[in-house]
């Protein structure tokens, strides 16, 4: 038990260290690809954090929208940037660094899920049991706070996303017509 | 009760403070429009991460109060991350850079 709680340990502050190196690194790197990757890297390692927080939803919100989506969608637009892919090809080390990091981290994350479903599975109960998950236990889970006291900012939310999916296609659109406009 | 590890506050709060400086430093600092960028996600990811950190503390009483403010800080950003990767498509299809000391189009 002393080596799975030392193990534990270091596993939360592997994440603090991933945390806090990728948004230093993210700030102040040159290169604005290695920048995004070390923003990714950041991102993953505050997922990790959250499930040292008992918010496995969170976490995996956390994953899929902002690892899988955001970062991909800043990605993208990385590579408008001119002399982006010259000089990831002149340090190819950074890359490869960079993912073992990344394969690290997910490594661990997947180990701490590995335990939480050994615990679970030994004990033969749903969830964490000195705390409260998003999915299950003793009070309203995140679904019953949205659809009951936070109906209104979840509404605004919904508004929010609708406008800035609107917002996006009325700018791309316009700012297409206006170089013809100008050369003809 | 300052308790280290990953039952205490403290590490999620360092870890929140130093996201929260390096968003700062990078929305300042990058003259590029996606560190800037890069900058925002990291500064709204410490808000979600102390919101979280800090919601635990109810955390015995079943509140996930806090998580829920961090599913809005994701989403916030979601969002946010749209509308402005759209706008640097479209100031990069005008001006063909998007480098903020250089792009002056949206200033006339």
């Amino acid at each position: 038990m002393i080596a799975a709680g030392v193990f534990e340990l270091g596993l939360f502050w592997t994440c603090c260290l991933v945390v806090i190196a990728g948004a230093l690194g993210a700030a102040t790197v040159r290169n604005l690809f290695h920048a995004v990757l070390l923003l990714g890297l950041s991102l993953t390692g505050v997922a990790g954090l959250y499930l040292y927080l008992d918010a496995a939803y969170l976490a995996c919100v956390q994953i899929v929208v902002y690892v899988g989506g955001v970062l991909v969608l800043i990605l993208f637009a990385t590579l408008f940037s001119a002399d982006v892919m010259g000089s990831v090809q002149r340090a190819p080390r950074w890359l490869v660094a960079t993912g073992l990091l990344a394969a690290a981290i997910a490594a661990g994350v997947a180990t701490r899920i590995a335990q939480d479903a050994l615990r679970t599975v030994s004990r033969g109960t749903a969830g964490p049991a000195h705390g409260v998950d998003a999915i299950g236990g003793p009070g309203p889970g995140i679904g019953e706070l949205l659809l009951g006291p936070w109906l209104v900012p979840f509404l605004c939310a919904g508004v929010l996303l609708t406008v800035a999916l609107i917002g996006a296609v009325a700018t791309v659109k316009r700012f297409r017509r206006s170089p013809g406009a100008r050369h003809g | 009760m300052v308790e280290l590890g990953p039952d205490g506050l403290t590490g999620y709060l360092v870890a929140a403070a130093v996201l929260f400086v390096a968003g700062v430093f990078a929305a300042v600092a990058r003259r590029n429009a996606i560190g800037v960028l890069i900058g925002i996600e990291l500064m709204l990811n410490a808000a979600a991460l102390q919101f979280t950190a800090y919601g635990r503390i109810h955390a015995a009483t079943g509140d996930v109060q806090g998580q829920t403010a961090g599913v809005f800080v994701v989403v916030v950003a979601a969002a946010e991350a749209v509308v402005a990767l759209a706008l640097l498509f479209a100031v990069y299809r005008s001006a063909h850079d998007i480098d903020l000391e250089k792009t002056r189009e949206l200033h006339s």
